[in-house]
This record gives C-alpha cells, sequence and structure tokens, in this order.
C-alpha cells in the first residue's frame, strides 16, 4: 500500500471518530486500522448504541461480557460493524459485579441482540433490562452458579461430581499437575 | 412476541437432534396440518464450553483445540486463531507462511461447499448428489492429509506465528492436480437436476433488511443482495493483493444461496491459483519464536474478523501478561443463521420445505453450540 493511500484510510478513520465522539460525547479512541472502541457509562447503553445504529453501524456482530473479578465488575463489549464505512466499533460499559443490571438493545436489533443477551445471561448471570426472552440456551438442567465466571472453578466441580478420591481408578484425577 | 393460539388438531414434530437429516441440533415445529406455524430451536447438543477451556491453555495448545471448534471447517478456525494471537504478540509473518495459509483456507472453504452440496441433496432426497459431493471431497482430504498429517483435523498446522512446517514436496502439483476434481464436482452441480432445484426455488425467502437486522453474514447475506465479504472490506492476509470477485444475488431464497456456493467455490480456485504462482520462497515461522514467552508480553486486546465459508467468524482475545489468555469469545457464524433466522424462516412456512430451508442455511451446529 502506497503512503498516499495509507493516509487517506487514516483520514477516513480519524473522520469517523470525530463525528462520533461529538455525537456521543465521549473520547472515541482508534485500537489499529479499522477497529475503534469507546467507553461508555452502563446507563447510556441505548442511547450510544442508537447514535452508533444510525451512524451506520448496522450489524451487530457480537456481545461479549469479561469478568474482571479484582475490579469486581463485569465488562460488557458490544462489536459493532459498519457495512458502509467497514469499520468495527466497540462500544464497553463496566456494571457492578454484585448488581450485574443493564438495559437491552433489542429495540434495535431485535432477535439477533435477544439471542446474544440471552448467551451472556446464561453464562455470566447478566441480566438484561428488557429483554423477554432470557431463559436457557445451550445448557440443559444447570442448576449450579453461571458457568463462565472467573469464581467458578469447573475442574473442582467436574471432581466433585462425577469421580471419587477413594476409589483407586478414579483417583489420578485428583492430582494436580503444575 | 406474538404467540399463535394453540388449535385442537395442532401437533408437535422434532427436527432432530437424532433426526438422520437434521445434524446434532434441535428443531421443534408446531404444525397444523401441513403448516409450521412455530419453530423452537433447541441448541446445546455440542456444548464444549471452548471459551473456557481455551482460558485454561497456551497459544499453542488453544491453536489444536481451534480446529474443533466446527469439524466441516477446521483449518478456517485455525486460521481465525493464530490471526487473534498473532496480532496481540505483534508477529509479522513470512511471506510464504501467508500464502500457505491462505491456499490452505481457500481448500477448506471449496470441500466445506461440497459438503454444503451433499447435506442440501441428503436433506432433499437426491442422495446421488450427497455420495458424487462426498466422494470428491475425499480427495482434497487426502492432501490435507498430505499438507497438514490429518485428513479433518490439521492440528493446529496453522499456529500462531506462521505454519508448522513448509509444504512438502510436490504438494503444489497435488493441489493443480485436484482441481480437475472440483471441475468435474462443479459440472456435476451445473447439470441442473430441475426437479431437486424446485424445492429450492422461492422458498426461506429472506430480504435484505431482515439479513442485515436478524444478523447475516456471508453467503447468506449475500443471496440477500448486500456486497460484504470480510475478505474484501476488512482484508487479512495477502487477500488485499488477489483478484477474485464477491458474487451477489438479490433474491435472497434457498436457490439463490445454492448459486452464491457454486459460484464461490470458482472464486476459491481463482484465489489457490493466484496464491500457488505467486507464492515465494522461504521461511514459514517467525524466527526466534517463543510463544508463552511472548504472550507473557502481550497486553491487550483484539476483535479479528475471518470470512469462513459459513460466514463471519470472530474471535475476542484478552491478554493480561499471563501465559493463557484472560478471556476468549467466539462468534460462530452459524450463530445467528441457526437461531433469529431460521425460526423467521420456518415460522409460516410448509413441512416439506422445512428441509431445503434448513440447509440452505449451511449449518454448522458446532459453531452454534462452540
Amino acid at each position: 500500500m502506497s503512503v498516499v493511500e495509507k493516509e487517506k484510510n487514516n483520514y477516513k478513520e480519524e473522520k469517523i471518530v470525530t463525528a462520533l465522539s461529538k455525537k456521543l460525547n465521549k473520547k472515541v479512541n482508534i485500537q489499529r486500522k479499522k477497529r475503534l472502541w469507546v467507553s461508555i457509562e452502563p446507563k447510556e447503553i441505548v442511547d450510544a448504541c442508537s447514535i452508533a445504529y444510525d451512524m451506520g453501524f448496522e450489524h451487530l456482530s457480537t456481545i461479549s461480557v469479561t469478568d474482571w473479578i479484582e475490579k469486581n465488575n463485569f465488562e460488557i463489549a458490544y462489536h459493532l460493524w459498519s457495512y458502509k464505512e467497514k469499520m468495527l466499533l466497540t462500544i464497553k460499559a463496566r456494571i457492578n459485579r454484585e448488581n450485574p443490571t443493564i438495559s437491552s438493545v433489542t429495540s434495535l436489533w431485535s432477535k439477533n441482540a435477544e439471542l446474544c443477551e440471552r448467551e451472556c445471561h446464561e453464562f455470566y448471570g447478566v441480566i438484561f433490562k428488557g429483554n423477554i426472552n432470557l431463559t436457557p440456551l445451550m445448557l440443559e438442567d444447570w442448576d449450579g452458579p453461571p458457568p463462565f465466571r472467573k469464581d467458578f472453578d469447573w475442574r473442582k466441580y467436574v471432581q466433585q461430581e462425577y469421580y471419587n478420591e477413594s476409589n483407586p481408578r478414579e483417583d489420578n484425577y485428583f492430582e494436580v499437575k503444575k | 412476541m406474538t404467540e399463535i393460539e394453540e388449535k385442537q388438531g395442532d401437533f408437535e414434530m422434532y427436527f432432530g437432534p437424532a433426526h438422520p437429516g437434521s445434524g446434532n441440533f434441535s428443531v421443534r415445529v408446531q404444525l397444523r396440518g401441513e403448516r409450521v406455524m412455530k419453530a423452537v430451536v433447541d441448541p446445546g447438543y455440542l456444548h464444549r464450553g471452548f471459551e473456557k477451556l481455551m482460558e485454561y491453555r497456551e497459544p499453542m495448545q488453544n491453536s489444536v483445540l481451534s480446529d474443533r471448534i466446527c469439524v466441516l471447517e477446521p483449518l478456517q478456525w485455525n486460521l481465525l486463531h493464530a490471526e487473534a494471537v498473532d496480532t496481540l504478540m505483534g508477529y509479522d509473518i513470512p511471506e510464504r507462511a501467508k500464502y500457505i495459509r491462505v491456499i490452505l483456507a481457500e481448500l477448506s472453504r471449496i470441500q466445506s461447499h461440497f459438503i454444503w452440496y451433499a447435506v442440501m441433496s441428503m436433506g432433499t432426497g437426491f442422495t446421488t448428489g450427497f455420495n458424487v459431493a462426498m466422494g470428491y471431497r475425499d480427495y482434497m482430504l487426502d492432501v490435507f492429509d498430505y499438507i497438514t498429517g490429518g485428513r479433518l483435523y490439521p492440528a493446529g498446522y496453522i499456529c500462531p506465528g506462521g505454519v508448522r512446517k513448509d509444504l512438502p514436496e510436490k504438494a503444489e502439483k497435488k493441489i493443480l492436480t485436484l482441481f480437475e476434481k472440483i471441475d468435474y464436482m462443479h459440472k456435476f452441480a451445473k447439470k441442473e437436476n430441475p426437479a431437486w432445484l424446485e424445492r429450492f426455488k422461492e422458498v426461506g425467502v429472506l430480504t435484505k433488511e431482515e439479513a442485515i437486522k436478524l444478523g447475516a453474514t456471508g453467503p447468506i447475506l449475500r443471496a440477500s443482495g448486500v456486497a460484504s465479504d470480510v475478505r474484501r472490506d476488512d482484508p487479512y492476509e495477502i487477500y488485499d493483493e488477489l483478484e477474485f470477485e464477491i458474487p451477489v444475488l438479490d433474491e435472497g431464497d434457498a436457490y439463490s444461496r445454492y448459486l452464491i456456493a457454486m459460484q464461490e467455490i470458482e472464486e476459491s480456485k481463482k484465489i489457490v491459483k493466484q496464491a500457488i504462482d505467486r507464492m515465494p520462497k522461504g521461511e514459514v515461522k517467525t524466527p526466534n519464536m517463543k510463544p508463552i514467552v511472548h504472550f507473557r508480553k502481550a497486553k491487550g486486546e483484539t476483535y479479528t474478523r475471518n470470512e469462513l465459508s459459513r460466514g463471519e467468524g470472530a474471535i475476542y482475545m484478552i491478554a493480561t501478561g499471563k501465559k493463557t489468555p484472560y478471556r476468549v469469545k467466539i462468534r460462530g457464524p452459524s450463530f445467528t443463521h441457526m437461531i433469529p433466522i431460521l425460526k423467521h424462516l420456518l415460522t409460516d412456512s410448509y413441512y416439506a420445505d422445512v428441509p431445503a430451508i434448513y440447509w440452505s442455511l449451511n449449518q454448522c451446529p458446532a459453531d452454534v453450540d462452540r
């Protein structure tokens, strides 16, 4: 790629960043080529998403949750792709781990958002206010804690649930390998 | 959500998970006579928790694990994982490795489209099509075996930092002889079987607006009139240097999805040909590669997208200076295709059209459940 083309591309990203920063009233950052991100307050999520949607970020690629257990919060990231600008915007919001509640974006992406939120609810226990269908998706008859949380040790769970340490055939599952 | 009131005489039918034409996936359809009133999708039969498993493993171990996300296109998932880790570690991949990666990913796309043809024919009673497509696919698996050492699973052949080994002797020649087989298969598919293909025409129509709203990607989105391809819009490896077309159709029905697949096979062939012609000589691995040491130094996150044969696949990976990633989120293309879109298309269709709609979405239950 020539130098002129590179400058052209950067110029395009900066143009979007300026417009988005102005509308969202937040600093939008460029992570690398074609990747932008912005951090917002959880209560602003629906407004921020609808501003992004109106600016062309129409495709909800996915919603992901990260469990920052040491900081006692969940980071919810909405990954949006724009077919027009050919760029990815990640909107991040942090919510308290004790009361993990955030508004749903089903008003914008209907069934697609409903499904992504259902998955996040099942694996992390995040409650999406306004989503009427947060029923279990993948796990059948699961009544334990949300399994993808950092404080859920699945190795310990499997040992307790399925193996018996006093059984000589199964005691090798209890050896800790370092 | 508007629920349809149940009437006397309505009944439920299970399509899967133990149905010969469903894969490890289940759809419960509520019928009134021949008409589907409601469809309830029930995933989870292949849930293995890859996202959590990857948090406990080092990048090279995860590379082997990444094949297993989808059994029908393991090389492309391998590539996607390797790219995510490369981005985090800041590896500059040698040119030759990039070409090998692209050749294998495109061959994997062709064989995956062969499976698409096979399952579409099997689901709708055209068993000859299934046998022919699976037979020709086997020639491709032989070449994968020759190059990577595994017929189905390459066991992390495309790994962070390049590829594990250089192409063996005469590999290029073997790939070029494969083209004859691909052409035979293509000829077979082109000799249209009108009675069979009639089943797909004007069935399961997905409009452009619905496709975008419900999160369609890849061939499904392109069959609904949106010219979007990650290889072109968000280029990775060497795709920006290659010449290829993006087939787009406007009808949005099952038949146009089938046509897109057939045209994509031709385009992938073009890509492989160009890549073989231009492939330079040299190293296939980043020099002084120490994945664990380098991964400990990598701090940050990446959202890496690839065009898989089913659509957009993505990995969101966060590294915090440990030898294992802190968080891995996997986005499989079939996740949106098989749940909201399938549900939308099945509602108010005929029961006889269920397999045609179901298979025209080119589903992979493994990447829905992960």
